[in-house]
């Protein structure tokens, strides 16, 4: 096993190198945020830039880019750098340069007129070519060329206003129009992040740790979109509904605080419509669910991993249960619709949507309240057993306290998701499109004994009820219209008190996940 | 792992616990045995006279909660295990109701459908061999194949949006992620699932299809292509989360086997941990199938609610209705076979989404047993 | 303190009197408690003859505020083995693990020093860890083949390295070299001495492999990427005591080609198959460092002596 030659540790200075790549994967991401800005009509593509339009603008900067790109390449194939690609740009570049460039070729001939055969051809040859030209150089010049040629391509559209503002084309027999609004930042888009990988490839001098830079520029990037539509989902909801929900807000008066949107009922006679109902209805809903499905999740969760041998009931069980967790939630509505809601008076009524949600939301409860048991060391167990105490005094004074903080977070993610759920009591617990106050269930004083069967009964809860996700959906469907005001603004700020109920039960159950874990370590 | 081998194994597990419970007998307190009893026999009346709709269920019902509470303060131990039997029973009780009631109630439908073959007159047929879904002009027909058409077409693009984000998501939790970001990262991408569905169908209603309907010249804003997007992405979290869940179950032995030997992270990440944990990541991208054509209230509001099939098939810029959403719109409107014919949506979705559970549960269960060889 | 130093006087004086040693060690230890034996650096400025392969200068990791490793200085000989003994928690792993730059993985941990590896800082900036860690090889404690073929595991560095392509696109391009692959497995395999008794079953799993079976497997995936330093931290821990054997055998083998440093918590292994051998004690401290023979049978240190004679640790 003789040696070959020692290479160094530290390559030669690439520095001029690294930074014209580095740029280059910089102003790939400015585009690439140009283009999504256009896209949702943050910029038009007409606006002036430097005394050109926007997409002439951005289409100058992908020529360069694109050139830049090809640049980097060649640089490292003619060996101007010391870079380490590897024999060839590998199967997936390939097959996807392949598919691009077909769809290039293919969208081209359309443009200019050809037919069907034709487009095909011209699709096929070129998509040919990409991968021969991926797949069969070096590495350096395999991954840049056809990434480079494509940004070229789009950029010379842009700049020479073949594709442009005002530039429109009808989809035969598709019943829509692709506009120059929309296809000037989707080119853009695209366009950059081939650009912006290929010159990330370039930064890391190609090979293994050119690959790597590559991958890791398009999962920061992927990442970063998902946390950026995260961020922006809640901000519109919070920037749309906070005037509905802030309408009247005050201090003094006759109670303490005033919070009409809050304490209300809908109608054209309160001075702010309200969505009171609702938030009540919501609230017992979640108690209801709650009442039912947290001990009984709990308990056989116990059962399962403190009783149970493991065999074939519990792998029953934990089939069904994972069945059930990803069983939709309409088929629940259904279910509740057709099994609850004769048994209850044959009407929507709370307690049948209490009962459908309580059947959502149990397997949740199990799946992590076992998660949370059996992560509770066994030396626990030994030491208690050792000690002489019962097997239910063990799991009652020593398990379940160990157990509680996963249980108790679990719960609380499983109601906030339940509390956002509407298919299931849009079947079962209906209610109205706008409430007035008088429409919130009094649970607590609706309970009435009497002599005959069922002796104890609770019209209450055998009302169709509002709750804050079927209102909004019954406001949708009647088209944001309604005896009220001013019923968009009402609308949205329904949204965001939903959206703030569910995630004051995400952020309490992540808080005391991270609460329990700290002391847990401390 | 049918669901009747599964019925056949809860009957032994109950058998076994028989025997167990009958030597069990000479230990136990004969009052505390009498208990139980008591309290099981009047759960289980309350149970049958609920199915029956009866109004005495509240009797046995208070039976229960007195010898229940009276045992739970004389015999604690022997009660607790009693009861906490009689909770695990419940999800396997729910699943069986749930297959019950909504076959029961979608037999009319699938009776109405029944279409011949050969002669054989096959019930339900109907429902997938013809196209026209129209509960009321004549003929009267109730074909599910428009909605699964709207189904598998928002499904496919949701499953494009969140297989390749989730599984690079994952990664990223998972392998790449600073500490400090990954705190950061995780509960963003949970509270993502947190976000309500009827929020998720508000704003494609007011804004999202509004702006389509204006960007692309569309007769009206409903589109496949847009529901798909926004379905994708709710079911993303639950992609994210069970991979990631795969992911950091890899070895950290293996990861660094292949780091010394001079692989780069992501050399390491997709050829020692994603193989590894293949498994795992397709049971997330199935459940993520499962959360997508499971989703109802975006696409209730978003999509046009008409039953019918795009020209030409891939249409992305028609978005028409999918089993969900035909629930969701027809249910309390519609009453006698039409009611039925929902249920029967109903089926398809239950069983699609069951089977893609089972497939997930299975696969799970294969990589945890090889992972487990390899330490 | 005097009473140490005249411990080590004596020791010093009457080296083979083993018998009078060991009641200084006794005297020694329980003065341990009240005035810790000082390290001298003249205990570890052992000169090895040969080449210089890899030369440590001051080396100083933290972990968050442990300190584990104290100014620690020691060159290793070229083609030689260099066992690194000590009690768990003494440092030894993580000076292993600074040679190739693994403790990069754990990220409260914090490297002060030179590693030099033929005269070139290994933490300089601008290092290419692909490049360092296809020169300095490791091999684990526990066994820890990847889930693939045998031959798979062993062609895996090369392959990444693009010395060997395969896969369809190699195929399609005729840049496929599978009678190159194959040698280069079968000499890895021979070098580890596991050639004979996988040959017939080269695309089995690697998981199906005995323990020590698996272990030369690794080594072997070492090999292949053509090493010059390989790193084995504790390697035969995990396995019984005829697999241990033929690690050990291997070990020496490998010392004509390789550098070889091997972390074992085993002393009868270190005096087997190592050429000089360092001693590591609690608190991340290098006491001494010397050709074996004269570790194991008239080391410096009291402390080394009562260690390697199995007096504490």
């Amino acid at each position: 096993m003789s040696r070959a030659t020692q290479t160094a540790l530290v390559r030669d200075d690439r520095t001029t190198y690294e930074a014209a790549a580095g740029a280059a994967v910089g102003l790939s991401g400015v585009a690439f945020v140009v283009g999504l800005a256009a896209l949702v009509g943050a910029v038009e593509i007409g606006d002036p830039v430097a005394g050109v339009e926007l997409s002439v603008a951005l289409g100058a900067v992908l020529l360069a880019l694109g050139l830049a790109v090809v640049g980097f390449g060649v640089a490292s194939r003619l060996g101007f750098v010391d870079a380490a690609p590897q024999p060839s740009a590998g199967v997936v570049a390939a097959v996807a340069f392949t598919a691009i460039w077909f769809a290039a070729g293919v969208t081209a001939a359309g443009a200019a007129g050809i037919g069907t055969v034709g487009r095909l051809g011209v699709g096929t040859v070129l998509g040919g070519g990409a991968f021969a030209v991926t797949a069969l150089p070096r590495e350096d010049v395999g991954s840049t060329v056809p990434a480079g040629a494509v940004a070229v391509l789009c950029g010379l559209a842009l700049v020479t206003g073949v594709v442009g503002p005002g530039w429109e084309r009808a989809l035969a027999g598709y019943n829509a129009t692709l506009f120059g609004d929309t296809v000037v930042p989707a080119v853009v888009l695209f366009a950059s992040l081939a650009t912006g990988w290929s010159a990330a490839k370039a930064y890391g001098g190609f090979g293994a740790r050119g690959r790597n830079v590559g991958a890791y520029v398009l999962i920061y990037l992927v990442v970063g979109s998902i946390l950026a539509v995260l961020v922006g989902l809640v901000a519109f909801v919070t920037a749309k509904g906070l005037p509905g929900l802030l309408n009247g807000v005050g201090v003094g008066g006759e109670t303490l605080v005033r919070w009409p949107f809050l304490t209300n009922g809908a109608g054209l006679l309160a001075d702010v419509a309200g969505v009171f109902p609702a938030l009540v209805g919501t609230v017992w809903l979640v108690i209801g669910a709650v009442l039912f499905a947290v001990p009984t999740g709990v308990g056989a969760a116990v059962f399962l991993s403190e009783y149970a041998e493991q065999g074939r009931f519990t792998g029953a069980v934990e089939v069904a249960t994972n069945g059930l967790w990803s069983t939709p939630s309409i088929v629940f509505g259904l279910f509740g619709a057709a099994f609850l809601i004769p048994r209850f008076g044959n009407q929507k009524s709370l307690i049948a949507g209490m009962l459908t949600l309580g059947f959502m939301l149990l397997p949740l409860v199990l799946i992590t309240s076992r998660e949370a048991i059996l992560a509770v060391p066994d030396e626990y167990r030994d030491a208690s057993a050792a000690l002489g105490v019962s097997k239910w005094q063990t799991i009652r004074s020593v398990v379940l306290p160990a157990a509680i903080p996963g249980v108790t977070t679990g719960v609380i993610l499983g109601v906030g998701r339940i509390a956002g759920e509407t298919a299931p009591i849009l079947l079962t617990m209906g209610g109205g499109v706008l409430p007035a106050k008088s429409a919130a269930p009094n649970v607590l004083s609706g309970f009435r004994l009497s002599a005959s069967p069922p002796f104890v009964s609770n019209p209450a809860l055998l009302e169709a009820t509002s709750a804050l996700p079927y209102q909004l959906y019954a406001l949708i469907t009647a088209g944001l219209s309604g005896n009220i005001r001013n019923p968009q603004e009402y609308a949205w700020g329904l949204a965001l008190t939903l959206l703030l109920v569910v995630l004051a039960f995400y952020a309490v159950g992540i808080a005391t996940r991270y609460y329990f874990r700290r002391k847990l370590h401390q | 792992m049918s669901l009747t081998t599964s019925r056949t194994d809860w009957r032994a597990g109950i058998e076994r616990r028989l025997t167990r419970t009958r030597e069990f007998v000479d230990d136990a307190d004969p009052e505390a045995l009498a208990v139980v009893i008591a309290s099981m026999g009047s759960l289980l009346t309350a149970f049958v006279g609920f199915l029956l709709a009866s109004p005495w269920t509240a009797v046995p019902l208070g039976a229960f909660l007195i010898a229940t509470g009276y045992g739970w303060v004389r015999h604690q131990a022997l009660v607790a295990r009693a009861v906490t039997f009689a909770m695990t029973t419940v999800t396997l009780v729910t699943l069986g109701l749930i297959v019950v009631f909504i076959f029961a109630e979608s037999i009319p439908a699938f009776r109405y459908e029944a279409a011949s073959v050969f002669g054989v007159s096959v019930p339900g047929l109907g429902m997938f061999a013809q196209t026209r879904w129209d509960a009321v002009s004549d003929p009267v027909r109730y074909s599910l194949l428009p909605m699964i058409h709207g189904t598998v077409m928002v499904t496919a693009i949701a499953t494009l949006v969140a297989g390749p984000l989730g599984v690079a998501a994952a990664l990223f939790i998972a392998e790449i992620a600073p500490p400090r970001v990954r705190e950061l990262v995780k509960p963003g991408i949970e509270i993502l699932a947190g976000i309500p569905s009827i929020v998720y169908g508000f704003i494609g209603f007011t804004v999202i299809n509004p702006w389509a309907s204006d960007a692309f010249a569309l007769n009206g804003g409903s589109t496949y292509l847009f529901v798909g997007m926004v379905v994708g992405l709710m079911a993303l979290p639950t992609v994210v989360s069970v991979a990631e869940d795969a992911l950091t179950s890899v070895p950290d032995v293996m990861k660094n086997g292949s780091l010394a030997l001079g692989a780069t992270d992501w050399q390491s990440m997709t050829s020692i941990t994603l193989p590894a944990a293949f498994s795992g990541v397709s049971a997330a991208v199935l459940l993520g199938v499962g959360r997508a054509i499971g989703e109802t209230m975006a696409a209730t509001v978003m999509l046009a609610g008409i039953p019918r099939i795009s020209d030409p098939l891939v249409n992305v810029f028609y978005g028409y209705e999918t089993l969900t959403s035909l629930i969701a719109r027809g249910y309390g409107s519609a009453n006698g076979v039409h009611e039925s014919a929902l249920f029967a949506a109903g089926v398809v979705l239950f069983v699609t989404v069951l089977c893609l559970s089972l497939g997930s549960q299975y696969i799970e269960a294969r990589m945890r047993r090889r992972l487990g060889g390899a330490e | 303190m005097s009473q140490t130093e005249n411990a080590d006087a004596e020791d010093a004086t009457d080296a083979t009197a083993v018998t009078a040693n060991r009641t200084d060690g006794r005297r020694a230890s329980t003065t341990a408690g009240e005035t810790v034996e000082e390290t001298r650096p003249e205990w570890t400025s052992y000169e090895a003859s040969g080449e210089t392969k890899v030369a440590v200068e001051d080396l100083d990791v933290h972990y968050g505020d442990d300190h584990a490793l104290k100014g620690v200085s020691m060159d290793i000989p070229e083609e030689s083995v260099t066992a690194l003994i000590g009690p768990s928690g003494c440092g030894k792993s993580t000076y292993l693990r600074c040679l190739n730059r693994m403790n990069d993985r754990i990220r409260a941990a914090s490297v002060d020093g030179t590693v030099e590896l033929d005269g070139e800082d290994v933490y300089q900036d601008g290092v290419d860890l692909v490049e360092l860690r296809k020169r300095v090889g490791m091999v684990f404690q526990s066994p820890n083949p990847f889930p693939k073929s045998i031959r798979e595991n062993v062609s895996y560095g090369p392959r990444k390295h693009g010395d060997i392509e395969t896969g369809l696109l190699a195929r399609l391009t005729g840049r496929a070299e599978p009678e190159r692959e194959a040698r280069l497995v079968e000499r890895s395999l021979e070098r580890a001495a596991l050639w004979e008794e996988v040959n017939d079953r080269l695309d089995d799993n690697a998981l199906g492999l005995s323990g020590g079976q698996q272990q030369r497997l690794c080594i072997a995936r070492c090999l292949a990427v053509d090493p010059e330093v390989i790193l084995m931290d504790e390697p035969a821990s995990a396995l019984d005591p005829i697999a241990t054997a033929k690690i050990e055998d291997l070990i020496e083998d490998l010392a004509q080609d390789y550098t070889v440093v091997v972390v074992t918590h085993s002393m009868q292994q270190a005096a087997r198959v190592s050429d000089q051998t360092a001693v590591f004690l609690t608190g991340g401290e290098l006491v001494e460092y010397d050709d074996t023979e004269k570790i194991f049978e008239n080391p410096e240190s009291q402390r080394v002596e009562d260690y390697v004679s199995g007096k504490f640790g």
